[in-house]
């Protein structure tokens, strides 16, 4: 895995550990394979919350379509660099 | 403030002082969770147009039993549910159903026609349905000095809020039912008639009925600003050409296939049988989605496109302003704040 991916997933991972008020993790011990929903228990609003920190850091959108798709944090990660690079 | 057409970071947004504190006002809120329940299939007034006794959810048998619906309920908190919301028929008339659930769900809401009063120990928000004046009403509900009973049954009650429901014939009359209740300290929030699918009746509404309607709902919450709970942009939403899903894309499983997050993943509407089915959940089975207007489908399709509406801060604050009305009238205890927004502003498109 490149060193950009892993720098992504960090900082995904300190957003939602920030904007989600998470407890008893760091973004060095955040699994970037749990599944967002269902292990660490992120609802559509919190998700919507997110998305628009990652707009503001990474200056791109996040379709509403594509919210479903996004269930890790490694999943985003790759959604972001995807779309940095599409844009580029 | 005035719309400005650059793109804000959200940041930028939230860094007006009015913004954030809404923000975060209402974002405690964001655990909500709710499915909605037929609590009877039974109805002590008949109303033309009325959603419940339109569809296959009128025949369902009803299952009165106390043991199945505490073992619903509490099956429901398990999966996550935070909000009920009691709907019929007429949940007033089995009230030792809607009290089971009240002890496991705390927060909720009962939708009723406010004619046999709710005992004060379930202590839900109460939505109390006005279709027009007591001639109006009993022309269309069949029931006479229907809003001098409902005033009479919930007089004093802080749960009791008034829905007044807008048809193409009641729309001058709201100016009188809104004065009446600013009179006995009431509170009223403002719902639009919704055709159920296959109505063909006068009420549904017409391009002109729609702009007439928005005239009213803005000098109404010009002139009582205490007595209703509205904003602007709740006025925009419901009384655009397009409807709901047009605007909005509706996130109720009916219309919604993503079983993933949301309301597609969490949403039920049982029916007095206990059971649920997808192809047919929503706040308001049986409405015709493309004449959907409702203030319930609202609450949820608008609130859940916060994404869409943090573009600048003018249209964040409309959203704000609608989340803010949303959650005074559905939840005990939660005040509104003065809106933000006064201006009508376009719903943002999805891209
Ligand atoms: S009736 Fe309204 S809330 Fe129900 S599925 Fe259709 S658009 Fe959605």
């Amino acid at each position: 895995m490149s060193n950009h991916t892993n720098q992504t997933i960090a900082r995904i991972s300190e957003i939602i550990i920030d904007e989600l008020k998470l407890e008893d993790v760091t973004p060095e011990t955040f699994d970037a394979d749990l599944d967002l929903v269902d292990e660490v228990g992120v609802d559509s609003m919190d998700l919507a919350t997110v998305a628009l920190v990652l707009r503001d850091e990474y200056g791109i959108r996040i379709d509403e379509d594509d919210y479903p798709k996004l269930t890790t944090v490694r999943i985003i990660a790759e959604y972001i660099i995807d779309k940095q690079n599409s844009n580029e | 403030m005035s719309a400005q057409h650059q793109q804000y970071k959200f940041s930028e947004i939230i860094a007006d002082p009015r913004i954030r504190e809404r923000w975060e006002k209402v974002r405690r809120y964001f655990f909500l969770r709710e499915s909605t329940y037929d609590m009877s299939n039974r109805c002590n007034i008949r109303c033309e147009g009325c959603y419940y006794f339109a569809g296959e959810k009128q025949f369902a048998i009803e299952n009165s039993d106390e043991n199945s619906w505490r073992r619903l309920f509490q099956s429901e908190k398990e999966r996550g549910i935070t909000f009920a919301v009691l709907a019929g028929a007429e949940p007033s008339l089995v009230p030792h159903l809607c009290k089971i659930c009240y002890q496991t769900i705390p927060l909720g809401a009962i939708a009723s026609n406010g004619l046999k009063p709710i005992s004060r120990e379930i202590d839900y928000r109460i939505h109390i349905s006005v279709w027009g004046n007591d001639r109006t009403s009993e022309t269309i509900r069949k029931a006479p000095n229907m809003l001098a009973r409902q005033i009479a049954n919930y007089k004093d009650d802080p749960r009791a809020v008034f829905v007044y429901t807008f048809t193409p014939e009641n729309i001058d009359e709201a100016r009188q039912v809104t004065k009446l209740l600013t009179d006995n300290g009431r509170q009223i929030t403002f719902n639009m008639f919704s055709a159920p699918v296959g109505y063909q009746g006068h009420l549904r509404h017409t391009s002109e009925t729609l702009k007439k309607t928005r005239e009213v709902m803005s000098e109404l919450l010009r002139d009582y600003p205490q007595t209703v709970l509205f904003s602007t942009y709740n006025i925009v939403a419901h009384t655009e050409k397009s409807a709901l899903h047009e605007l909005f894309s509706c996130s109720y499983p009916r219309m919604n296939s993503s079983m993933d997050v949301g309301l597609g993943r969490t949403f039920r509407q049982y029916r007095t049988d206990l059971q649920w089915d997808r192809e047919a959940a929503c706040c308001v089975p049986d409405t015709d989605c493309d004449d959907c207007r409702h203030y319930a489908a609202g609450s949820a399709l608008v609130t859940a496109r916060m994404y869409r509406h943090a573009i600048d801060p003018v249209t964040f604050s409309a959203w704000l302003d609608y989340v803010d009305t949303y959650l005074a009238v559905w939840v005990r205890g939660y005040d509104k704040g003065v809106n933000l927004c006064n201006t009508f502003i376009t719903p943002p498109p999805k891209n």
